[in-house]
C-alpha cells in the first residue's frame, strides 16, 4: 500500500484520502481539533438531557437508568473525548511551530494517536446502542463498576465504555512518548527548554502528567476490565475493592484536572502577554509555579476521599498538600493580571475568551479553597458546590481554549474569523456560562447525580437551565463563525497580531507542510534566524559532537548542546555516511495508522460482548496471525527467503492447533461454533486486522529526519528511538506499580498473613524460580544479539536471537504448565482448582503475571519479526544495530519486572 | 501592617469548638459559622481580585494613554521568549494571598479536631445502605427502614457501612454525613437540634434508584424518643446493653 513513493505525496487538502493518510502534524491538529468538537456537541447535548431532567424536582423525560447513564457518558465524554484532545489539537499544531521543528519525532505514530482516540471515542458513543451504556459516573466507583452489579442489559455497553476509555489510553501513552521525544530533541538551537515561548512550556508539563497519571488509569481500567472480561474479584472485594478503586482512580484523576488545565494556562499566558502588548510578568516564577503544580498534583489525591474513614493524620496531610496546590495559582494569576499593567490592551476576541477564562477560574479557585479546608469537604462532598466548582475551573480551561482557537485561527486557516460573529459568541457564551453555573453555588445542597431534590431549590436549577441553553446557543454562533471564516474569511497575514512574537507568527499562515520556508529556526544569535542550508552545513560540521566534547557548544546555549550529524543517523534507512547538508526527504502519508484505528475499533468492541468462555482464543489466533503475517509481509518487503514460508507455515500449523484445541475444550468445533457468541468472530477478525496492521508498520518504509541542528539537552547523546523507548518504559513502570501496589494494597486489607490461607500448597517457588532463569539467560542472550548486529555477524545474530525466542518460549511453556496444573487441583482446600475468579489471591497471582505474561508474548513476537528481518540481512553495523539495542531495552525491563514479581507472588 | 491586621481579625474569631453550656457544640452550628466566614471572605476576595483584574483591563486598554510609559518592555517578533520583570510585586500579591489562604485552612483545623474527636455519645445508631434504601439499628436491636428517629439535643453517633455498594448517608439539615462503603464502617457524630421532620439523602451515585433513596429523619423530644424507644426492641431482648443506659446518660 503506502510505498516509499507514495508516502512523500500528500494528496491536496480537498480530497478525503488526504486526511485519512496524512502523518503532519499541521493536519493531525486539525483533525483533533475538528473531532473533539464533535464530542463537545455530544456531550453537550447530553447535558442539556440533564438540565432538562432537573427542570422540575423528581425528573421529567428520564427514568433512573436513563438518568445515570447520560451522566456518566457527558463526564466521559467530555473529560476524555473533548477538553484534552482539543487542547492537543491546539499543541499539536503550534508546539511544532513554537519550537522550530518540522513535525513530531514520530510522525506515524502521531497519526496513529489520533485514530486510535477516534476510535475509541466511537466505541464510547456506540455503548449506547449495545443495550445500555455505563451508568456508574464517570468516576466509575467500586463496586458499582463490577458485573454484579450492572444490570444485563447495560452488561455489554458498560464495557464497552470501559474498553473504550481503556483504548484512549492507549492513544495517550502514544502521544505522551512522542510529545516528550520531540520536545526534547527537536528543538531550534539556542532555545532551552525554559526559554520554548509559555505554551510550549506548559506542554511539556502537561505531557509529562500524562505520561504517569495515565498509566496508573491504564492499571484500573485494566483490573476493571478483567473483573468484566475473566471474572477477577478485585473491586468485589469486602476487605478492599471500594477503596482500591478510589485510590487507583484519584491517584491518575487529580493530576488528570491539571492535565486539563495547564494547556489553558498556556494559553492565558500567550494571550495576556500578546493582547496587552507586555511581557509575562515574573514568567521564570509562572514556570515554576507550573512545575511544582505538576510535581504537587500526585500528591493530593486523598481529598477525593476524606470521607472514606482515612485516618485524621492522613488526611492532614493530605489537606496540606492540597492547600499547598492551591498557592501557585495564586502567583499565576496575579502575574497575569499584572501583565496587563502598563499595556496595550486590545480587545480581541481571543483576549475576551482568555479574560473570561481568568475571571472563571478564580471564581472556581476560591471555591476550591472551600473543599481543601476538611471540616467544610465533609458536607460539600456529594454535592452540587462540588458540580459548580469543577465546571467553573474545568470549562473555565475550556473557554481558554476556545480563545486559543481563535488566537490561532488565522495562522491554520489562513484567514480571520468574523469579529462580530466572535463578540456575539463570547457575550453569549459568558451569559450562559455564569447562569448556568453560578445558580449551583446557590442550591449547592442538591446532591450529585441526583434529579428529585428541594422543591425550594427549583428556581434556581430552572435559571441554570435557561443558562444550559443559552451556553449551547453560543456554540452555534461559535460553529457558524468558524464554517463561514473558513469559507469567505478575509486573507490573513504571516502576523495578524501586533506583538505576537513566537516562531509561528514568522512564518505564512498557513505555513507549508514543512513549516518554515525561509531555512531551519535559530535562536543562537539571541533572536529568531531562518538559517539557509548553507549556514547550517557551517554550523552542523563546526559542531561535530565527541563524547568528551560535547558540551562546548560554543553559542550562547548555556549547558545545552548543538548537536548534529548524529541526529541524521537515528532515521532507520536512511543511508549515512557524512553530515551532509540536504536533509533525507521526509515522509508525510501512511495508510497504517487509520488501519490501526479500525482494527482497534473492531477488536475492542468485540471484546465487549467477548464471553468468558472464549477470551483466551482470539488472542491465541492474533499469534497465530501475526506470525502469518511476518511471513507474508516479510516476502514482498525484504524479498522472499525460505524463512518466510517457515513462519507461515508455523502460522498454519498453529491456527490448526489452535483450532483443535479450541474443538476438545467446547466438545467440537460445531458445539465450538454453536456457543461462541458474534463478539466472538467480531474479537477474531480485529485480532487479524491488529496483526496485519502492526506487521505492515513495522515493514513500511517511512522517513521522519531530524533536524540538522538542535536543542536536545539533556539528552543530546540518545537517540530518538531510545529515548522513545525510555519514556514509554517509564510509563510502563508506573503500570506495573498499580499493579503490584493494588496487589498489596489488596493483600494488607484481607490481612498479610492471611493471604496464606487463600493460596493451595501446590503454589510453589520452583515453578517461578525456574523462570526467572529463563528470562535472566534470555536477558543475556539478547546482549549478545546486540554485540553480534554491532559486529556485522549475521549468523550469531540470528543465533542469538533465536536462543532469546527459545528461551522466552521456555518461560512460557513453563508458566502454562504451572497454571494448568493450579487450574486442576483436585482435594485440600481448592477441590474446584485455584483459578483466576477463586478468590483475591488467586486473582491478584494470574493478573498481575499474566501481565507480565503478556509483555513477554508481545517480546517474542517481535523478536520473530528481528529475526525475519536479520535473515535479510538488517541490523548490521553499529548504527543498524540500534533497532536490537531499542528491543534489548524492552526485554531488560520486562525481565527486570519478573525479578520484582517472582519474590512478591512466590516468596513473601 | 497588613499582617497584623490579618492576624487580629482571624484571632477575634471565635475558635470554632464547643461548648455551650452542657452540651457540645454541634457540627452544624460549627460549619455554619465557618461556612459564612469563607463565604464572606471568599465573596470579598473574589470581588476584590476580580475587580482589580477588570479594572486594568480597562485602564490599560490601547489608546488610553495610560500604558504608555518609557520603561516598558514589548515583545517583539522574533525575540526569544523572555519575561517581563516584575517579580517584587508579584511575591508581595503572592505573599498575601497565600496568607490568607493558609490561616482561613489552619483555623479550620482546630475545627477539624473537634469533629474528629467525638464527645461521648448518647445513642449508637448503626446506618446500612443498601440499593435503594436505608436501614437503621438501634442499640436494642429495633431496626427501621428509610425513617430515623432521633432524640433531641443529644450526641447521635451513626456508623455507617453498606451491604452492596458504595452509598453515602447526609442529613443536610444536621450537617452530618459519612461515606458508606462495603466492608467497612465509617463513623460520624452529630447533634439534632430541633424537633421535627427533615430528610437524609444518598449522596454517591449507587444505581437507578439513587435518586429517590431518601429517608425521613424524624427528631423527638427526649421523652417522646424514650416512649417510642421503650416499645421496640428486637425479639430476643428489651433492654440490650446500652438501650437504657444509654439514653439515661446524656441527660444532666
Amino acid at each position: 500500500m503506502s510505498e516509499h513513493g507514495e508516502g512523500g505525496h500528500l494528496p491536496p487538502k480537498s480530497t478525503v484520502t488526504r486526511w485519512l493518510v496524512t502523518t503532519n502534524h499541521k493536519d493531525i491538529g486539525i483533525l483533533y481539533i475538528v473531532t473533539a468538537l464533535f464530542f463537545l456537541v455530544a456531550g453537550g447535548v447530553l447535558a442539556l438531557l440533564i438540565r432538562v431532567q432537573m427542570w422540575t424536582p423528581g425528573g421529567t423525560i428520564l427514568s433512573g437508568m436513563g438518568y445515570n447513564q447520560i451522566v456518566s457518558i457527558h463526564g466521559l465524554l467530555m473529560v476524555f473525548w473533548f477538553i484534552s484532545p482539543f487542547a492537543f489539537g491546539l499543541a499539536n499544531y503550534v508546539v511544532p511551530l513554537q519550537m522550530g521543528a518540522e513535525d513530531l519525532a514520530f510522525p506515524r505514530l502521531n497519526a496513529v494517536s489520533y485514530w486510535v482516540y477516534l476510535a475509541s471515542g466511537l466505541l464510547a458513543v456506540v455503548s449506547f446502542f449495545l443495550g445500555s451504556s455505563f451508568q456508574g459516573g464517570w468516576t466509575l466507583y467500586a463496586p458499582l463498576n463490577v458485573p454484579t452489579f450492572i444490570p444485563s442489559v447495560a452488561q455489554i455497553g458498560s464495557a464497552a465504555a470501559i474498553l473504550a476509555a481503556t483504548l484512549f489510553v492507549a492513544s495517550v501513552t502514544v502521544s505522551s512518548v512522542n510529545f516528550l521525544t520531540t520536545m526534547y530533541r527537536m528543538r531550534a538551537p539556542g532555545l532551552r527548554m525554559r526559554d520554548l515561548p509559555i505554551f510550549s512550556v506548559s506542554i511539556v508539563l502537561t505531557v509529562w502528567m500524562m505520561l504517569f497519571a495515565f498509566a496508573a488509569l491504564l492499571g484500573a481500567l485494566v483490573i476493571l476490565s478483567a473483573d468484566h472480561i475473566l471474572g477477577t474479584t478485585y473491586f468485589t472485594n469486602e476487605a478492599g475493592g471500594a477503596l482500591l478503586w478510589t485510590h487507583l482512580f484519584w491517584f491518575f484523576g487529580h493530576p488528570e484536572v491539571y492535565i486539563v488545565f495547564f494547556p489553558a494556562l498556556g494559553i492565558m499566558a500567550e494571550t495576556f502577554q500578546t493582547f496587552s502588548g507586555k511581557r509575562l510578568v515574573g514568567r521564570k516564577w509562572f514556570i515554576l509555579a507550573m512545575i511544582l503544580v505538576a510535581l504537587q498534583s500526585f500528591v493530593v489525591w486523598m481529598h477525593h476521599m476524606f470521607l472514606t474513614g482515612i485516618n485524621l493524620e492522613v488526611k492532614t496531610i493530605f489537606m496540606a498538600t492540597t492547600i499547598g496546590i492551591s498557592l501557585p495559582f495564586d502567583l499565576m494569576m496575579f502575574s497575569l493580571i499584572y501583565t496587563m499593567i502598563k499595556g496595550r490592551v486590545r480587545y480581541t476576541v481571543p483576549f475576551l475568551f482568555n479574560l473570561g477564562a481568568v475571571i472563571l477560574f478564580i471564581v472556581g479557585g476560591i471555591t476550591g479553597v472551600f473543599l481543601g479546608a476538611v471540616v467544610l469537604d465533609y458536607q460539600f462532598r456529594g454535592t452540587y458546590w462540588v458540580v459548580a466548582h469543577f465546571h467553573y475551573v474545568m470549562v473555565g480551561g475550556a473557554t481558554a481554549m476556545f480563545g486559543g482557537l481563535y488566537y490561532w485561527f488565522p495562522k491554520i486557516v489562513g484567514k480571520m474569523y468574523d469579529r462580530k460573529l466572535g463578540l456575539a459568541h463570547f457575550g453569549t457564551y459568558f451569559v450562559g456560562f455564569n447562569l448556568l453555573y453560578f445558580p449551583m453555588f446557590v442550591v449547592w445542597d442538591t446532591p450529585r447525580r441526583v434529579f428529585e431534590y428541594s422543591e425550594g431549590f427549583t428556581f434556581w436549577h430552572r435559571v441554570a437551565t435557561v443558562g444550559a441553553f443559552l451556553l449551547a446557543g453560543s456554540f452555534l454562533i461559535f460553529f457558524y463563525n468558524l464554517a463561514k471564516s473558513i469559507h469567505s474569511g478575509d486573507p490573513a497575514p504571516d502576523n495578524p497580531w501586533e506583538y505576537g512574537s513566537a516562531i509561528e507568527w514568522s512564518i505564512p499562515s498557513p505555513p507549508p507542510i514543512e513549516n518554515f520556508p525561509k531555512g531551519l529556526p535559530s535562536y543562537t544569535s539571541g533572536r529568531l534566524e531562518f538559517l539557509d542550508d548553507e549556514e547550517v552545513a557551517t554550523r552542523s560540521s563546526g559542531a561535530e559532537p565527541t563524547p568528551a566534547a560535547h558540551a562546548d557548544g560554543g553559542t550562547a546555549t548555556d549547558g545545552g548542546t548543538v548537536s548534529a550529524s548524529t541526529a541524521l543517523a537515528q532515521a532507520p534507512e536512511t543511508s549515512m555516511e557524512t553530515a551532509h547538508v540536504e536533509e533525507a526527504h521526509a515522509d508525510h502519508a501512511s495508510w497504517w495508522p487509520f488501519a490501526l484505528g479500525i482494527a482497534s475499533f473492531v477488536t475492542f468492541l468485540g471484546l465487549a460482548g467477548l464471553q468468558w468462555e472464549y477470551f483466551l482464543w482470539p488472542g491465541l489466533f492474533a499469534v497465530a496471525f501475526f506470525v502469518a503475517f511476518i511471513g507474508i509481509v516479510g516476502a514482498r518487503r525484504d524479498g522472499y527467503s525460505p524463512i518466510h514460508s517457515l513462519f507461515v507455515l508455523l502460522a498454519i500449523g498453529g491456527i490448526m492447533a489452535i483450532l483443535q484445541l479450541l474443538a476438545i475444550d467446547k466438545g467440537g468445533l460445531d458445539a465450538a461454533i454453536a456457543g461462541a457468541s458474534p463478539y466472538f468472530y467480531v474479537t477474531t477478525l480485529g485480532a487479524f486486522l491488529g496483526a496485519g496492521t502492526l506487521v505492515s508498520m513495522g515493514w513500511e518504509s517511512f522517513q521522519s529526519p531530524e533536524p540538522a541542528l538542535a536543542e536536545q539537552w539533556p539528552f543530546s547523546k540518545v537517540g530518538k528511538w531510545k529515548l522513545g523507548m525510555w519514556v514509554f518504559l517509564a510509563s510502563d513502570i508506573v503500570l506495573f506499580g498499580a499493579f503490584i501496589g493494588s496487589y498489596l494494597f489488596m493483600r494488607v486489607a484481607n490481612g498479610w498473613n492471611d493471604w496464606h490461607h487463600l493460596i493451595p500448597e501446590e503454589h510453589v517457588v520452583l515453578p517461578g524460580l525456574i523462570n526467572t532463569y529463563f528470562l535472566l539467560a534470555s536477558s543475556f542472550a539478547v546482549v549478545m544479539a546486540l554485540e553480534a548486529a554491532k559486529r556485522t555477524d549475521r549468523r550469531k545474530l540470528l543465533g542469538w536471537l533465536a536462543a532469546t525466542f527459545a528461551l522466552g518460549v521456555g518461560f512460557l511453556i513453563n508458566k502454562g504448565l504451572e497454571w494448568q496444573h493450579l487450574f486442576n487441583l483436585h482435594g485440600g482446600a481448592f477441590e474446584g482448582g485455584w483459578g483466576i475468579t477463586t478468590n483475591i489471591a488467586s486473582s491478584t497471582f494470574y493478573l498481575t503475571t499474566g501481565l507480565h505474561g503478556a509483555h513477554v508474548i508481545v517480546g517474542l513476537l517481535i523478536t520473530l519479526f528481528l529475526i525475519a528481518r536479520a535473515w535479510k540481512g538488517a541490523y548490521m553495523g553499529e548504527e543498524a544495530a540500534g533497532t536490537v539495542e531499542y528491543f534489548g531495552l524492552y526485554w531488560h525491563f520486562v525481565d527486570i519486572v519478573w525479578l520484582f514479581l517472582f519474590p512478591l507472588f512466590y516468596i513473601v | 501592617m497588613l499582617t497584623l491586621a490579618w492576624s487580629l481579625a482571624i484571632g477575634g474569631l471565635p475558635l470554632p469548638v464547643g461548648s455551650a453550656a452542657g452540651l457540645p457544640r454541634s457540627p452544624a452550628d460549627q460549619f455554619g459559622e465557618i461556612f459564612l466566614v469563607f463565604a464572606g471572605l471568599g465573596t470579598l476576595v473574589g470581588i476584590v481580585v476580580i475587580g482589580y483584574t477588570l479594572l486594568n483591563a480597562y485602564k490599560y486598554r490601547r489608546g488610553s494613554g495610560n500604558g504608555e510609559k518609557k520603561d516598558v518592555v514589548r515583545p517583539e517578533l522574533g525575540e526569544k521568549p523572555g519575561g517581563g520583570g516584575g517579580g517584587k510585586k508579584l511575591f508581595l500579591s503572592f505573599g498575601i494571598s497565600a496568607i490568607i489562604v493558609l490561616s482561613l485552612i489552619v483555623w479550620t483545623y482546630s475545627a477539624l479536631l473537634y469533629v474528629e474527636n467525638a464527645p461521648e455519645e448518647d445513642i449508637t445508631i448503626k446506618v446500612e445502605g443498601e440499593q435503594f434504601s436505608w436501614r437503621f439499628i438501634y442499640p436494642n436491636g429495633e431496626t427501621t427502614f428509610n425513617e430515623l428517629r432521633l432524640p433531641k439535643d443529644k450526641v447521635v453517633k451513626l456508623e455507617v457501612t453498606s451491604t452492596d455498594v458504595f452509598h453515602n448517608f447526609g442529613i443536610p439539615d444536621f450537617r452530618v454525613k459519612a461515606d458508606a462503603i462495603p466492608g467497612q464502617t465509617t463513623e460520624k457524630w452529630f447533634i439534632p437540634d430541633e424537633t421535627g421532620t427533615v430528610q437524609a439523602h444518598c449522596y454517591e451515585l449507587c444505581g437507578a434508584g439513587h435518586s429517590g433513596m431518601d429517608a425521613d429523619v424524624i427528631v423527638m423530644e427526649q421523652g417522646d424518643f424514650e416512649d417510642w424507644y421503650a416499645g421496640t426492641g428486637s425479639n430476643d431482648t428489651q433492654a440490650t446493653v446500652g438501650g437504657d443506659a444509654a439514653l439515661a446518660g446524656g441527660d444532666a
